[in-house]
């Protein structure tokens, strides 16, 4: 009873306040989930330890203990930037509507059409580098921006949930996407769209560096860009300001004179335009082709992966991290450890399984600072009592 | 066989499984809990199921239709537990729905995917990442589906689809005629009201999204089991999201939701019929399969004044707020 007790009290004490949970929660997330992961590798009769480095020398992360011709840790490590940045872009489009209080479960309807729509403008057109990668940037945006704010308009004017909406236009765009892949853009081998030219492409692939051979993501540097204004946007400009207030309490933000309607479109042309961005660093750069019958996972796992980062420029920064890293790793900690990839998407899973849980916690761990510091105060009364007895 | 019986022969097959998740659906949603685990929901439901007769795979004689029943059963008793996730997550733990929704989807289509090939290596020494099912017999109606016509709708039936059927009718009854329905549908617009007359709202909930995980789950292990004969990672192809849309076009209720799911089904045959008597290539039945989702978008843009969500459709239930 004793022990149990300072076990709480402790856990308590790091677990800590309000302000302090916003880390300490996802960090216990991540660490419930590694545990669980964990027990299924002890299961299958393997060491969790060698999968987990094995899952950061798969990303570059660690070295591994040999390499093929051409390639070193450097080459690992850009290759999962590489996939990264479509994450990254993703879970911050998420997290621009979230802070509206919008859900935007339309990313992966949006990096289609973005992906789509640039590929066969500017895919396969013979265009110099210089402008065919910026022409590939701003339609990706533009188209990404004008599909999302239709969806806030839908709400804005016929009040419309959003999550429907997006849902509904998540599958009309992969069932016409999938048509023009298959009939205009179909490579008659792979039976995706035919490989985009490498002029357009916002992935140099297999670049000779010093060497070696190596994956050059150009979109990270917008990526990180886009973390710094979106950081910027909430923090020190008005519009962010107002997103925020609609976010936390939209009767109060129309009291105070904010247009809730016209920054409900704005909101999510926004969150569009980061999703677009998302779509042509992942189908022009990372992948390089459309798979038709696929909506990919991407604009799903970025609704988790900005809760797990509390929707936070910064915190999304980190969990898209971990998350690209255990994606990435997978392959290699399969071939070095032998359990299914799978693993990797599981685990994956469970992390944003428990990050949903964050509210839960965080009302648990409030309930439970307020019990102990009223048992406090009242043993203190009793001592106090003892005191004035004696 | 003409190309029309085969439209509606295979319209309906696709319409039923899309109905009995939706109906999962009502359950879930008209109890106030917003419900975007369908789609994870059926695919954990269908592996379950799938597994449950590949590994009783050598109890049976061959061709004994006695393993598709079995997957059934387990199929419902799968979606079922894991529904409890949802409802744990949603009801107890107070979180986002949406969210918990998209983060059991995530979970389902990462766990079973993972669990299918692993277990096809090591407990079933085959590096594959399906479960291959028997095939499901089919029968007609003598008579009825002599009829001209309309008799494709009794001809090539699958055994699911009587079932779904019974099932449906059972979940209409329930839903609109007993005492646990009313309540159900009253903790979806007015809570409080439920628990003055004396109702645990939460327990009511949780009734309701174990019922729709187990609808769900039955719904998956007919398109598993009967439609493409395996359990593969191709189950996650959004027939989850059609089936919202369905209860979303059908305004939460159960017989237009079935008119919706019948109009799903029968657009996309008859979008496949068509693509073969024009001689159009098959990328065309992709456009046909644009429009459920068209048609439920311009329904909620043209008569959104007439589409009623439940009124506490998503809100956690906060017993002191009034």
């Amino acid at each position: 009873m004793r022990r149990t007790n300072r076990a709480k009290r402790a856990f308590l004490a790091v677990m800590g306040d309000e302000k302090r949970q916003r880390i300490t929660i996802p960090v216990f997330a991540i660490l419930l989930s590694l545990v669980a992961g964990a027990v299924v590798y002890l299961i299958l009769g393997k060491n969790p330890i060698t999968a987990y480095v094995s899952f950061l020398q798969g990303s570059g992360l660690l070295p591994k203990s040999s390499y093929a011709a051409k390639k070193s840790m450097i080459t690992d490590l850009m290759s999962m930037l590489n996939a990264w940045t479509p994450m990254l872009f993703a879970s911050l489009s998420v997290a621009v509507a979230m802070r509206s209080g919008l859900f935007n479960i339309g990313v992966s309807g949006q990096m289609l059409v973005a992906g789509l729509i640039t590929t066969v403008t500017v895919g396969y057109a013979d265009l110099p580098a210089l402008v065919a990668r910026p022409l590939v940037v701003l339609i990706g945006m533009a188209v990404g921006a004008a599909v999302s704010a239709l969806i806030g308009f839908l709400k804005y004017k016929w009040n419309i949930n959003e999550v429907v909406s997006a849902i509904m236009i998540n599958y009309i765009v992969r069932y016409a996407a999938s048509f023009v892949i298959k009939y205009f853009l179909a490579d008659p081998v792979s039976r995706q769209s035919r490989a985009i030219r490498d002029s357009a492409r916002l992935s140099l692939m297999d670049a000779p560096v010093g060497g070696l051979k190596m994956d050059i993501p150009l979109g990270i540097i917008l990526a990180v860009a886009a973390v710094i204004l979106v950081w910027f946007l909430f923090q020190k400009m008005r519009l962010g300001f107002e997103f925020r207030t609609i976010g936390a309490n939209p009767k109060a933000a129309r009291y105070a004179g904010i247009n809730v309607g016209r920054n409900l479109v704005v909101t999510m042309a926004l969150s569009g335009a980061l999703a677009g961005l998302a779509g042509v660093t992942y189908f022009m750069g990372y992948y390089g082709s459309i798979q038709p019958d696929t909506l990919i996972s991407t604009g799903f796992d970025a609704i988790a992966v900005s809760i797990l980062g509390n929707s936070d420029p910064v915190g999304i920064l980190f969990s898209s991290f971990l998350i690209t890293v255990i994606g990435k790793g997978s392959t290699y900690m399969s071939s070095n450890v032998g359990v299914r990839q799978e693993i990797g998407s599981l685990i994956t899973g469970l992390i944003l399984l428990f990050a949903a849980c964050g509210a839960f916690f965080r009302y648990m761990l409030a309930r439970s600072r307020q019990r102990q510091a009223e048992s406090e105060r009242l043993t203190v009364q009793a001592d106090d009592g003892e005191e004035a007895g004696a | 066989m003409t190309i029309l019986t085969t439209a509606i022969i295979d319209g309906l097959s696709f319409a039923l499984p899309l109905f009995i998740m939706a109906i999962g659906g009502i359950y879930s949603e008209r109890s106030g809990v917003t419900n975007l685990a369908i789609e994870g929901l059926q695919g954990m439901g269908a592996f379950v199921g799938a597994l449950a007769v590949t590994l009783l795979a050598g109890v049976f004689p061959a061709g004994s239709q006695a393993p598709m029943y079995l997957a059934m059963l387990f199929a419902m008793l799968g979606g079922m537990v894991y529904s409890l996730v949802h409802a744990v997550l949603c009801v107890k733990f107070r979180a986002d729905q949406v969210i918990s929704g998209v983060v059991i989807n995530i979970l389902a289509m990462a766990l079973t995917t993972f669990l299918t090939s692993q277990i096809n290596a090591t407990v079933l020494g085959a590096p594959s990442n399906k479960f291959v099912l028997g095939t499901s017999n089919r029968f007609s109606i003598p008579g009825l589906s002599g009829i001209p016509v309309l008799g494709a709708v009794f001809t090539n039936l699958y055994p699911f689809e009587l079932i779904i059927v019974a099932v449906a009718f059972i979940a209409w009854y329930v839903l609109y005629r007993t005492p646990f329905g009313m309540h159900l549908r009253a903790c979806g617009d007015n809570p409080h009201a439920v628990d003055a007359a004396g109702v645990e709202v939460s327990l009511v909930r949780f009734r309701a999204i174990m019922i729709s995980g187990a609808l769900s789950g039955l719904g998956g292990i007919c398109f598993a089991y009967s439609i493409s004969a395996q359990f593969s990672p191709g189950i996650y192809m959004g027939y989850g999201y059609l089936a919202i849309a369905g209860l979303i076009f059908g305004n939460w209720q159960i017989l237009p939701t079935l008119g919706a799911c019948l109009i799903f089904g029968f657009a996309r045959s008859g979008g496949f019929a068509l693509t073969q008597v024009m001689g159009l290539k098959a990328a065309f039945s992709d456009l046909f399969m644009i429009l459920p989702y068209l048609i439920t978008l311009l329904l909620l843009v043209f008569f959104s004044k007439s589409n009623h969500p439940p009124r506490a459709l998503g809100e956690i239930y906060d017993k002191g707020k009034r």
